[in-house]
């Protein structure tokens, strides 16, 4: 989006009131899913948003090669969590000052760096998921040529992504030795805390929420990296407080989940 | 410890032992944390590779990027953060994060992508540190290599153009900015007193942004709004890499001559200058002062006047 539009949008968002029909488009579930979008649509929920609708109920297009959560409001927006909540015009971190403010975005930043860089490595560079699980679900919508297509175009431009930042030569333990660190610094930054700052959630709480709960619960063909979180015990204790809290509670059938 | 350690980087310009981010990250740390650093300045002759700067070479171990460099100088026990609680030190990664994600696009586009400052200035310099057929080639790909970068981490789909992407990164670079003034407030180092390894990384970062003189500088502009970090980097500077600051620069050592020398020629000028007139009062006749002012003065007298209520 150009930037007078979001600009435009965002003074738009923050005057009307917090919108009823806010819906949050995602892949299905059960079958096409992914690990870092599931994160993401996770830390967006969070934010009260209703979740029903899958990326096929999206009108008026043919074929869509989209892999981030879509929400609706008045307009369209897709976009990564940080940009939705951007646009949903109320912020969870208000109460907040100005260091705190820099620590968070600062941690935010972290879980986006190392996390979600680790996501995406085990999704389309570890050749056994790649093979397994990524390609068949990241296709499983479209018909026959194209479900091929779109998953070996996407793997592509993962892998140069990765090269970019430096990470085309890490091996699986390395990424996972990253994954063990941010965790660690995550776990020593929460302490015996309920949440990451005072008593109330922040965007903080949800987009770490959102990556470690997935990582935890999504079958992949090895489990070290689920194993290396497993490791922090409060960092488990925080994804069950948050379960149990805001998902449980809002009583929808469906899509209540349960920490194993 | 007893294998010397010797580092090859790119070199410096402009009051800064080098102008690559990641060889002054690694600089800066070395000299945090004591570890007996043999600096080997990248010439345009033929040894020494460029591919991978900074590059730390032991007698056994070739050690690349910065990350593993600091990781593996600490295991040679040269630590910086010895004194850090573990919530700092989970800071440390937290704002290195940010860091990389947030300034970084902006220093790399401000150096290699936009058009006046790279040819004016990044390419001339770094061409005059290449051998010859290769300096037409690497800071090229160079450039190229930053704009691929940015242009995937930041540009969302793939069709995205560079100017759009343009602007988001100048301000979550301000931004940054911003909040690591607010993080440093009055303190001298960003834990405490002493320097550590998330100073030795702001400071690579943030120098050659602060020092190098570029045409088109919005974003040394803000940064020289935040005078807590520029303060900052003066501070590091005077501090730590005062005295090989002759050496490695070469360039900067001739322009203080300069200047010098113009210094010493205007004092000499002064000075000569001084002794004329002290001359000529010496040699002008002396009469005995007047205690009433006239009126008319003879053309003489009034100038032998005014001399006597110069001298002292």
């Amino acid at each position: 989006m150009s930037l007078v539009a979001e600009a435009l949008v965002s003074q738009i968002a923050a005057t009307e009131p917090w919108p009823e029909n806010a819906t949050l488009y995602q892949q299905l579930k059960g079958e096409q899913i992914l690990l870092s979008d599931n994160a993401a649509s996770l830390a967006v929920q969070l934010s009260d948003v209703d979740v029903s609708k899958t990326e096929s109920d999206i009108p008026g297009v043919v074929f869509r090669p989209f892999c981030k959560c879509v929400i609706c409001l008045s307009k369209w927006f897709v976009g990564q969590m940080q940009n939705i909540c951007l646009h949903l015009g109320h912020s969870l971190s208000d109460g907040l000052d100005e260091v705190q403010k820099a620590e968070m975005k600062a941690y935010m930043e972290l879980v986006n760096n190392m996390l979600l860089t680790a996501e995406l490595y085990l999704q389309w560079c570890d050749e056994a998921t790649v093979g397994e699980i990524t390609h068949a679900r990241y296709g499983s919508p479209y018909p026959w040529p194209l479900n091929h297509i779109l998953a070996y175009q996407k793997q592509w431009e993962v892998k140069r992504k990765m090269k970019a930042i430096g990470w085309g030569n890490k091996t699986l333990d390395q990424v996972l030795e990253d994954v063990d660190q941010c965790c660690q610094a995550l776990s020593q930054r929460l302490g015996t805390q309920p949440y990451f700052f005072n008593k109330q959630p922040t965007e903080l709480d949800a987009l770490v929420f959102g990556h470690l709960y997935t990582i935890l619960t999504t079958q992949l063909t090895n489990d070290e990296l689920s194993e290396k979180v497993k490791n922090y015990s409060n960092l488990l204790a925080f994804c069950r407080r948050i379960e149990q809290h805001f998902f449980e509670d809002r009583g929808k059938g469906s899509s209540s989940i349960r920490l194993s | 410890m007893a294998a010397p350690l010797e580092l090859s980087c790119w070199g410096g310009g402009w009051g800064l032992p080098s102008i690559h981010s990641e060889s002054l990250v690694v600089m800066a740390y070395a000299k945090f944390s004591g570890a007996p650093l043999k600096v080997n300045v990248i010439d345009n002759t033929w040894r020494g590779s460029r591919g991978d700067v900074p590059i730390l070479t032991t007698e056994d171990n070739i050690v690349s990027q910065p990350a593993k460099i600091l990781n593996f100088l600490r295991k040679q026990k040269y630590n910086a953060d010895y004194e850090l609680s573990a919530k700092q030190g989970a800071d440390t990664l937290a704002y290195i994060a940010l860091l990389e994600e947030k300034l970084l696009p902006a220093v790399l586009h401000t150096f290699w992508v936009e058009s006046e400052n790279y040819f004016s200035v990044t390419k001339p310099w770094f061409a005059s540190r290449i051998p010859f057929p290769l300096s037409l080639i690497l800071p090229g790909r160079m450039s190229k290599g930053a704009l691929t970068r940015i242009l995937l981490t930041r540009g969302q789909p793939p069709l995205y153009h560079l100017r759009e992407v343009e602007a988001q990164i100048y301000r979550d670079a301000k931004e940054c900015l911003n909040l690591l003034s607010n993080r440093l407030g009055t303190s001298q180092f960003f834990f405490g007193d002493t320097p550590s390894t998330l100073d030795a990384y702001v400071f690579g970062f943030l120098a050659p942004l602060y020092k190098v003189r570029f045409p088109k500088v919005q974003l040394q502009e803000h940064l020289k709004q935040l005078s807590n970090l520029c303060r900052f980097c003066d501070d590091i500077l005077n501090s730590y890499f005062r005295l090989t600051l002759g050496g490695i620069s070469p360039a900067g050592q001739e322009t203080v001559d300069a200047n010098l020398q113009k210094l010493t020629q205007l004092v000499n000028k002064e000075s000569n200058l001084i002794e004329k007139m002290d001359d000529n009062l010496r040699q002008s006749p002396q009469l005995p002062p007047r205690k009433l002012p006239t009126l008319k003065l003879t053309p003489a007298e009034e100038e032998s006047d005014s001399l006597q209520r110069l001298s002292p």
